[in-house]
C-alpha cells in the first residue's frame, strides 16, 4: 500500500455499545492536503463516524486505513500518535493552565515519569503558534470563552504530532470571526499536508471553507465528491428535504493583515 | 518564591509543629526520668501511625477524585472505608471461627487484617462501578456510595453483635471498628509503611493519565489512555491505601474529602503536584486530629474518626451545598 494516501475508510459499520448500528457501511477518502467535510442532518451518523475512526466507538465491519496503515490494528497509544481528535464539546472544567491543557497533547510521546523534554515543549509552542493561543498561556480553561477554548483544543491535539486530525462540529458555538481563524488554521495545516476531516452543519460554511464533503443520510452515504457538487440542490432537496438558494445568503472574510 | 513553594513550606513547617504537638501533648508526664523514654516510644508510634493513616486517605481522595473526576469524591463518601472496615471485622471473626489455635504465634490476626480490609475495599469500589459508574453527574455516585456506606455498617454492626457472644473477639471487634491510633506498635506501622508508601508512588505514577481523565474518559482515550487499565490500577491502589489506613487507625472520616480539596487552590489541580502535597496534608489532618482526641475532655478516649467527622462533615457540607450553588450536581 503506498505511503501518504491519507485516510480511506470502507464500508464502515459502527454504533453505541448495546445499541444497534448508527453507521451503515460509510466510504470515505480523505487526502493529505485537503479539508473534508463530513455532513447530513442531525442523527445522520456524523459523529459516530468520526467517533469509529479514533476508536471511542465500536466499529462492527469495514476498514479503516491511514497512509495505507490499518487504524483498527494500531494500539491507542500508537493510534493518537496519528490521528488527534477534536470533540465538539470538552468535559474539561478543572482551572487547568492552557500551556498545561496543551501539554495533554504529548501524554504518547513521554515515559511514565517523563517530564516535558525539549521536543515536547517545541511542540506544544509550535502548536500554541499555529493555534494563535500564545496569549493565554497562563490562563486557567474555563475562564476561556467557547471560541478561546474550541483553539486550545485544536492546540492540544497539534501538540500530539498527529498528521490526521478529526473535528467534531468545531466551529458550532464560534462567532464568525473565530470560525474564520478555525478555518484558517485548518487551512494552513491541510497545505502542510495534514489530513482534515471535519463534521460541519452549515452548508454556506462548508461551500466556501472545505475542499470535498461527504454527505451522510441515516447513516449511509448520500452523496460526496468536490464541496460545490455536494452542496447543490438535488443532494442537499434529498437529503435535508430543503431548496437550495443559490447566491444566497451573506458572506464575510478576516480582513487583510496590514 | 511560588505558589506552589509556598504551599510546601507551609505544609511542612505545619507538619513539624503538629508532630512536635503529638509528642509533647499526653497524659503522661514527661518529666518523669523513669517512664520519659516508654511515653516518648508511644507516642511516636502514634504519630507514625496517624501520620500513615491520613496520607494513606488523603492520597487515596487525590485517586478516587481524579477517576471519578468529580471532587466530591473520597474513600469514605463512596463507601471504601466502611467496605474495608466491613473486610477487617470479617477477618477478625473468620480468623476466631476456623484459624485461632491453628494459626502460628508470629502470625497474629491483625496481620491479616489489612488483606480483609484490601478486599472489602476492593468489593466496595467495584460494587458502586458496577451500579453508578456510567452514570454522568454526581449524584449517581453519591446516592450508590452512601447507600452501599450504610450497607456496610449495617452488615459490620450485625457481625460486631455475633462477636459479643465472646467477650474477648467482641472487645477486638469494637476497637478495630470505632478506630483510633493508640497503643499501637512497630508491627502496624511496618505493615502500614509499603502500602502507604506504594500508593503515593502508583498515584505519582498514574498522575498524567489522571490529569487527561479530567477532560472525560473518551477524550483521554482518544489522547491515548488505556481507560479500562487505569481504572483498574486506581480502584486497586485507592482499595490499598483506604484499607492500610483502616487497617492501623480504624474508619476515619473525611480525610481523603478534606485534604485534596483544601490544597488544591494553592498547588494546582495536576495529580503529580496535589497527590505528594495530599500525603503530607493528610497526615498532618489526622495527626492534629489526635491531639484534639487526647484534649477533648470525655470519661473515655473520643474515638479519632468522630474528631475527623466533626470537622469534615461540616465542610463537606459547605462543599456540597456550594457545588449546588454552581450548579456542579446536575
Amino acid at each position: 500500500m503506498s505511503a501518504n494516501t491519507g485516510l480511506t475508510v470502507r464500508g464502515l459499520v459502527a454504533g453505541y455499545r448495546h445499541g444497534p448500528d448508527v453507521v451503515h457501511g460509510v466510504d470515505l477518502t480523505a487526502p493529505r492536503g485537503a479539508i473534508t467535510a463530513l455532513m447530513g442532518p442531525n442523527g445522520a451518523g456524523k459523529s459516530t463516524a468520526l467517533k469509529a475512526m479514533v476508536g471511542l466507538v465500536p466499529r462492527a465491519r469495514g476498514s479503516m486505513q491511514l497512509d495505507g496503515a490499518d487504524l483498527a490494528a494500531l494500539g491507542g497509544p500508537e493510534r493518537a500518535r496519528r490521528v488527534a481528535y477534536v470533540p465538539q464539546r470538552t468535559l474539561l472544567t478543572a482551572p487547568m493552565r492552557v500551556r498545561d491543557v496543551v501539554a495533554m497533547g504529548r501524554f504518547v510521546h513521554r515515559g511514565p515519569w517523563g517530564r516535558p523534554g525539549r521536543a515536547d515543549r517545541a511542540a506544544i509552542d509550535a502548536a500554541m503558534a499555529s493555534a494563535e493561543i500564545e496569549p493565554l498561556a497562563d490562563r486557567t480553561f474555563p475562564t476561556l470563552s467557547g471560541g478561546e477554548q474550541q483553539r486550545v483544543l485544536l492546540a492540544r491535539a497539534l501538540a500530539s504530532g498527529a498528521t490526521a486530525l478529526l473535528l467534531d462540529e468545531p466551529t458550532s458555538a464560534l462567532d464568525v470571526r473565530h470560525a474564520l481563524l478555525l478555518h484558517r488554521a485548518l487551512r494552513a495545516l491541510a497545505d502542510d499536508g495534514a489530513v482534515i476531516v471535519v463534521v460541519l452543519h452549515d452548508l454556506s460554511e462548508a461551500r466556501a471553507r472545505v475542499d470535498q464533503v461527504v454527505l451522510l443520510d441515516a447513516g449511509r452515504v448520500a452523496a460526496a465528491g468536490e464541496a460545490a457538487e455536494v452542496i447543490a440542490p438535488a443532494p442537499v432537496r434529498a437529503v435535508y428535504g430543503v431548496e437550495l438558494i443559490e447566491g444566497g445568503g451573506l458572506g464575510w472574510r478576516l480582513p487583510e493583515a496590514r | 518564591m511560588t505558589r506552589a513553594a509556598r504551599t510546601w513550606l507551609v505544609l511542612l513547617v505545619v507538619a513539624v509543629l503538629v508532630a512536635a504537638g503529638s509528642i509533647l501533648v499526653g497524659d503522661g508526664d514527661l518529666s518523669d526520668p523513669a517512664l520519659r523514654d516508654t511515653y516518648l516510644r508511644l507516642r511516636g508510634w502514634r504519630l507514625a501511625c496517624a501520620a500513615l493513616a491520613g496520607s494513606g486517605l488523603a492520597v487515596g481522595g487525590v485517586l478516587v477524585q481524579g477517576l471519578f473526576r468529580n471532587p466530591l469524591a473520597s474513600p469514605s463518601i463512596l463507601g471504601t472505608t466502611a467496605g474495608a472496615s466491613l473486610g477487617g471485622v470479617a477477618v477478625l471473626l473468620l480468623w476466631r471461627a476456623l484459624l485461632d489455635g491453628i494459626a502460628p504465634a508470629w502470625f497474629p490476626a491483625e496481620f491479616a487484617l489489612p488483606l480483609g480490609c484490601v478486599l472489602g475495599a476492593l468489593g466496595a469500589l467495584a460494587l458502586l462501578l458496577a451500579i453508578a459508574g456510567r452514570q454522568p453527574g454526581v449524584v449517581a455516585v453519591l446516592l450508590t456510595g452512601f447507600i452501599l456506606s450504610s450497607l456496610f455498617l449495617s452488615v459490620g454492626g450485625l457481625l460486631m453483635s455475633i462477636a459479643q457472644n465472646t467477650w474477648e473477639l467482641g472487645r477486638a471487634v469494637v476497637a478495630f471498628t470505632l478506630g483510633g491510633v493508640e497503643a499501637r506498635g512497630p508491627r502496624h506501622v511496618l505493615l502500614a509503611l509499603p502500602l502507604v508508601v506504594g500508593g503515593l508512588g502508583a498515584a505519582m505514577a498514574w498522575s498524567r493519565h489522571l490529569d487527561l481523565l479530567l477532560s472525560g474518559e473518551e477524550e483521554a482515550a482518544a489522547m491515548g489512555v488505556d481507560v479500562a487499565q487505569v481504572r483498574r490500577w486506581v480502584i486497586g491502589w485507592t482499595a490499598v491505601l483506604t484499607a492500610a489506613a483502616v487497617a492501623i487507625g480504624g474508619n476515619v472520616a473525611f480525610v481523603g474529602l478534606v485534604v485534596p480539596h483544601a490544597l488544591r487552590p494553592f498547588v494546582g489541580v495536576n495529580h503529580r503536584a496535589l497527590a505528594p502535597a495530599a500525603a503530607v496534608g493528610g497526615a498532618v489532618f489526622v495527626v492534629f486530629a489526635d491531639i484534639l482526641v487526647r484534649l477533648i475532655p470525655a470519661t473515655g478516649q473520643i474515638p479519632l474518626g468522630v474528631v475527623t467527622g466533626l470537622v469534615g462533615a461540616p465542610l463537606f457540607l459547605w462543599l456540597l451545598a456550594r457545588a449546588a450553588r454552581q450548579g456542579r450536581l446536575a
